[in-house]
């Protein structure tokens, strides 16, 4: 549980940060502009790229082949830029947990790895693996909102704190599931060929 | 109403591509075309309003090494809803060793409907594929149904491509980070060895996938925007 706390920590050194889960390329189109956008935005990312990626955490925790779900999560991943995100953000929390938490386990990961299969990996139990991935999957976006958009923390904290993360964490421990959003990889290629200032890498 | 059709491909010894086997169960009505030449052009007729509710639809289609298969629609698809409630549901199997091009017309989810289409492409080494996709939420002025579909592809059993979308959930189709609020959603997955840039615009892209071939994704207000931005690439 304390491996949970840590990784879904923003304060975790895993280079998390700078990844906006394409709210700034939402922000920059005027797709997402106030709290109730910023809602909807984060319940359509929650429940389709978080409950994916919350899937293949509990999966790896679960003990599953690693280079079969590293495969599989690629083929569920179109987009080249969220595949990319994905493992700029596995490659950075495996960075700081080869020295927190290394194990026979975490070293059979590739040196470029998914990051729902590192938190899996790291966090060992289905569930919460499930909770600490979907947890991640809208807690970037959100702050990433309140640097953007410059909205009010206790409204943004208010929106995350009434998202189902629960929920899509339990379904995520009973199905591989394979859900895309067809628009979040389009903000995604669009922010990788966006021209001028962008202040985060996804 | 339960079918299942089955529609085999293959190479002659003169260089035509044949249909070796052909059964349609109505609704779903092979008709293939009267020509002879490298490629077999076969519609895919819906013989019986198709689907409602409680159907369920099997077609499975195999292409031998060397042949190619042009399997077309003729009508746009409307999936309706039946007198019990039931979901309906269509499978497409897909065994390619050959070359396939599935081009069928647009695929409109109508109010109240609640389909389950899934389409298993599974191709050998040299086997090329180029699968079309459009689906409208809804006649004009109507909410959609509840549509999930699942494309899942593989080479040689590794996966390249497995999607899965639920439309009919107000608060997923209206999100930016879902449907972005578009009516027509349209795919076009190229499983070949043609290499192709990415590319893209504000709602539509070209992405090559991470274990080979390329997918083009389009989100629009209307079916022709759509299919214009597949159609040119």
């Amino acid at each position: 549980m304390l491996t949970a706390l840590i990784l879904a920590d923003s304060r975790f050194p895993g280079g998390g940060h700078v990844h906006s889960g394409g709210l700034e390329e939402a922000a920059a189109r005027g797709l997402v502009t106030d709290e109730p956008s910023l809602k909807s935005f984060l319940h359509g990312r929650l429940l389709t790229t978080g409950l994916l990626a919350a899937g293949f955490a509990a999966a790896a925790a679960r003990g599953e082949d690693l280079e079969l779900l590293d495969a599989e999560l690629d083929a569920r991943t179109p987009s080249p830029a969220q595949r990319e995100a994905s493992r700029a953000q596995g490659r950075g929390m495996l960075r700081a947990a080869r020295r927190a938490w290394p194990s026979e386990r975490l070293a059979a990961l590739s040196r470029d790895p998914h990051q729902p299969l590192v938190i899996g990996v790291l966090v060992g139990d289905p569930y919460e693996a499930a909770l600490t991935c979907a947890y991640l999957a809208v807690s970037g976006p959100a702050s990433a909102a309140v640097r953007l958009l410059g909205l009010d923390p206790f409204g943004v904290n208010a929106i995350v704190a009434a998202l189902p993360v629960e929920d899509v964490a339990s379904r995520a421990v009973k199905e591989l599931p394979a859900l895309g959003s067809p628009a979040l990889d389009l903000l995604a290629e669009a922010h990788v060929r966006r021209e001028g200032v962008r202040l985060f890498g996804s | 109403m339960k079918a299942s059709a089955r529609l085999v491909v293959g190479l002659d010894p003169h260089g035509n591509s044949v249909v070796r086997v052909l059964r349609s169960q109505s609704p779903l009505t092979l008709v293939p075309a009267r020509r002879v030449g490298p490629v077999a052009l076969v519609h895919l007729v819906s013989s019986v309003t198709s689907p409602l509710g409680g159907d369920s639809l099997e077609l499975t289609v195999e292409v031998g090494p060397g042949a190619s298969l042009d399997l077309r629609g003729v009508a746009a698809t409307l999936m309706l809803p039946g007198p019990t409630g039931l979901p309906s549901s269509s499978v497409l199997r897909f065994s390619v060793e050959g070359s396939v091009r599935y081009v069928p017309e647009p695929t409109v989810v109508t109010s109240r409907a609640h389909h389950t289409a899934v389409v298993e492409a599974e191709l050998d080494g040299h086997a090329e594929l180029l699968l079309r996709e459009v689906l409208v939420l809804g006649r004009v002025g109507e909410s959609a149904g509840t549509l999930s579909t699942s494309v899942r592809a593989t080479r040689c059993g590794k996966p390249l491509l497995h999607q899965q979308l639920v439309v009919g959930s107000p608060s997923i189709d209206s999100s930016a980070a879902g449907l972005a609020g578009k009516r027509v959603v349209g795919t076009s997955l190229m499983l070949d060895a043609v290499p192709r840039a990415s590319d893209g615009g504000e709602w539509w892209n070209v992405v090559p996938l991470a274990a080979g071939g390329t997918l083009a994704t389009a989100l629009g207000d209307d079916v022709v925007t759509v299919t214009r931005v597949l159609d040119a690439i």
